[in-house]
């Protein structure tokens, strides 16, 4: 036991002092501080009025409505030409010389009757990747398309207007019967970050078990070690080592999101913000993350990166040198790659049997049940059974794992057929 | 206390169709310089990995120190420098010697005070910090040997410790084995150069492809297999060749050209033969009876394959 203190000391030492460790432990926060701070930055950008030509070829006054729905949006500074409908082509084409020159025109609203009648107008401008800007275009082209057809048919402007008021739909989460305080979005958002943590994480680590163990072979200091350790004390010091090294990375990580997110007001404010746009990013109202999702992440982070470290570790024992190495890796990181395709599926219906299968199949449940788990709720049974199939399976293959790297990190040369690897691990 | 430190008996270890040792006996006593010696593929890396139980022979046994416990557990009392070794070569020097003797069972604060005496010994002191990449190969070899004496073992198992040293930190390894052996410590290496062994070793055994050519302590060993040897040095002439071809009196003669190296037939003297020079005539410049060497040895026994196979090694 002492030996196995020993390895894992060394590698959790030697790894945590290189200044990859550290670059990489202040990125993370710097990357999360940018994730919050780009978005007010753009968000001052994308305020900015744009600058609209409509052309009205329209044989009723729509077109003029709709200058004047635009107009009232407040982010479009608009104004009108009226066009006989044989020149609109001809004007557009003019118009067009000028969009996107500074300080000039930012897109053309083409207006015909069909408009109204099949629902059809064209918007050409420099902005049309803006999403915000489109958003507003096609809402007040909607809105005010809606209230023409029912002023046609005699409706009053008045039940019009009321019947215009926003409909907002709130979700909330419910688990257990307790409705939480998650709303729908900030559960997918949580899912997404549970998937994207989980899936690096994994893929981070388990690739530096590779390296470590690829590092000792091609560097002939396994066979002094093996003179004094147990491969399996080396292996599973190596694990260990490196997942202590994870989990201190990952907890830096997490602890400076929550505090830059609870001093995200303040941020603003350092960036120079007006005290309206701090109070509105003070108030955001952001997803809470239930303690009990943070343990079935963590429990999931563990066993998945055990499970992974030792495929990983196998792999490496295989092969003599790095670039070898990170061809035999491929399969290992399909097998990761699975269940991050399913994803969106499992989203979608974190009920339907595709999620029930990713979250049981031992491979591919270190994703799909956290991911599940925070965007609906999920039977303690089915939770238990993952969590069962999964240590199980833990077990099988780190002492398959064990097998081959025992037998591998002494053999040099040609790669390992599938026949000689049974042979190894029948040892 | 065993007198008995390394018992190898009748092991045998196969690679598929391939047998790399082949019933191999031998036995290192307490205390002594054992020289495992052979060309390269002769077997010598699978015996000390099979002592070091690294692999498992096929067949036979292996007992250290007496008892049947295998070289990983007995870790602790066993230095091991093997053929193919290597450091952590992004690791400090003083951290990497602390770590590899703390995996022998050596405490922090005894392993860093050892590996600092040593670096010093060593002529070291200065690189204690610097990183492993940073060393020559010379001084990684000299790192990677105190890591195999940190721990102050009873047994030292050295495979070709001197296999890419130059002529000075050669010497100085030749003279820390000789002191480590003075100390006490039983010390068990293996190379393809006789001359080293001839120098340091009290015993050796001789394999070749696998089996043993001759074994035991060095004295007896040539004693035993030299039979009588001559050296002798002469201007060329008619009646040199006549007395080097004599059968009655000269068993071998190999020419090296400024002398020749001469084994006696059974039952000649050698005054006779320089009474024979003496009469043809020739000038005779050295005449030496000799003892064999290790090489002469290894040759006569293992025959001329191998002979061929040893000097490709050497000069490889």
């Amino acid at each position: 036991m002492h030996k196995l203190a020993v390895v894992i000391r060394r590698e959790f030492i030697e790894r945590v002092r290189t200044k990859w460790f550290i670059i990489g432990t202040v990125l993370g926060p710097v990357f999360m501080g940018m994730f919050i701070v780009l978005p007010m930055l753009m968000a001052d950008k994308g305020a900015k009025t744009r600058t609209v030509v409509v052309l009205d070829a329209t044989t009723d006054s729509f077109g003029t409505r709709l200058t004047d729905a635009l107009g009232q949006t407040g982010q479009v500074s608009v104004t009108r030409q009226s066009v006989p409908l044989a020149n609109l082509e001809d004007r557009a084409g003019t118009l067009a010389q000028e969009v996107g020159k500074q300080g000039s025109l930012d897109g053309i609203f083409l207006v015909t009757d069909e408009a109204v009648a099949d629902g059809h107008a064209e918007y050409r401008g420099s902005n049309v990747t803006s999403m915000t800007d489109m958003r507003t275009l096609s809402a007040t082209l909607r809105g005010a398309v809606f209230t023409e057809r029912l002023r046609r048919e005699g409706v009053e402007p008045s039940v019009v207007g009321r019947a215009q008021i926003p409909v907002d739909l709130k979700t909330v989460k419910v688990v257990n019967g307790k409705v939480t305080g998650e709303s729908g979005q900030s559960s997918f958002f949580v899912a997404y970050a549970t998937w994207f943590l989980l899936y690096m994480a994994i893929l981070i680590y388990g690739a530096q078990v590779l390296g470590a163990v690829v590092e000792e072979k091609s560097s002939r200091i396994v066979e002094v070690l093996i003179s004094s350790l147990k491969p399996f004390h080396l292996l599973a010091g190596k694990v260990i080592g490196v997942g202590a090294v994870g989990l201190l990375q990952l907890g830096i990580w997490l602890g400076a999101g929550k505090l830059l997110l609870d001093r995200r007001a303040d941020i603003a404010k350092l960036l120079g913000q007006s005290d309206e746009a701090v109070r509105a990013i003070g108030s955001m109202t952001l997803p809470e993350v239930p303690l009990a999702t943070v343990a079935v992440l963590l429990t999931y982070f563990v066993l998945g990166y055990f499970l992974y470290a030792a495929m990983f570790a196998a792999v490496a024992a295989m092969v003599n040198t790095e670039s070898e190495a990170r061809q035999a890796q491929i399969p290992v990181v399909m097998l990761l790659i699975i269940p991050t395709m399913m994803m969106l599926g499992i989203l979608n219906n974190p009920d339907g049997g595709l999620a029930l299968a990713m979250s049981l199949i031992p491979f591919a449940s270190p994703i799909g049940m956290p991911v599940r788990w925070a965007a609906a709720p999920v039977p303690l049974t089915q939770v238990a059974a993952s969590v069962a199939i999964l240590i199980a399976t833990v077990a099988i293959v780190t002492w398959i794992a064990g097998r081959i790297y025992r037998v591998g990190i002494l053999a040099y040369g040609k790669k390992p057929g599938l026949k000689e690897l049974v042979r190894w691990v029948r040892g | 206390m065993s007198t008995t430190v390394v018992e190898v008996r009748n092991v045998t270890k196969r690679y598929g169709a391939y047998t790399a040792v082949r019933d191999l006996s031998l036995m290192v006593p307490r205390g002594a310089v054992y020289g495992l010696l052979g060309p390269n593929g002769a077997g010598k890396t699978t015996t000390i990995r099979m002592i070091m139980s690294i692999i498992m022979p096929d067949e036979g046994k292996i007992a250290l120190f007496g008892s049947q416990g295998s070289g990983k557990d007995l870790s602790q009392r066993i230095g091991y420098l093997p053929e193919e070794r290597g450091l952590y070569r992004k690791m400090k020097v003083i951290d990497l010697l602390v770590f590899l003797a703390e995996i022998k069972g050596v405490d922090r604060r005894t392993a860093k005070q050892g590996a600092l005496e040593w670096l010093e010994r060593l002529g070291l002191a200065d690189w204690a910090l610097k990183k492993a990449d940073d060393l020559s190969k010379g001084m990684q070899q000299k790192v990677q040997f105190i890591s195999t004496v940190l721990h102050k073992p009873e047994l030292l198992i050295l495979d070709e410790p001197f296999a890419g040293l130059d002529p000075v930190n050669s010497q100085v390894m030749k003279d820390t084995v000789v002191d480590l052996a003075r100390g006490g410590t039983t010390i068990l290496f293996s190379t393809h150069i006789m001359e080293h062994a001839e120098k340091l070793c009290s015993a050796v055994c001789i394999i070749a492809r696998g089996a043993k050519v001759v074994d035991g302590p060095l004295a007896e060993v040539k004693r035993k297999h030299g039979g009588s040897h001559l050296i002798v040095a002469a201007e060329r002439a008619p009646a040199l060749d006549a007395v080097l071809g004599d059968r009655r009196l000269v068993a071998r003669a190999d020419d090296y050209g400024n002398y020749a190296e001469l084994e006696l037939a059974p039952g000649a003297e050698p005054q006779r033969i320089l009474q024979a020079l003496v009469q043809g005539g020739v000038s005779v410049s050295r005449f030496e009876i000799a003892e064999p060497t290790l090489h002469k040895i290894f040759i006569d026994l293992a025959g001329a394959d191998a002979a061929i196979a040893a000097e490709e090694a050497h000069h490889a």
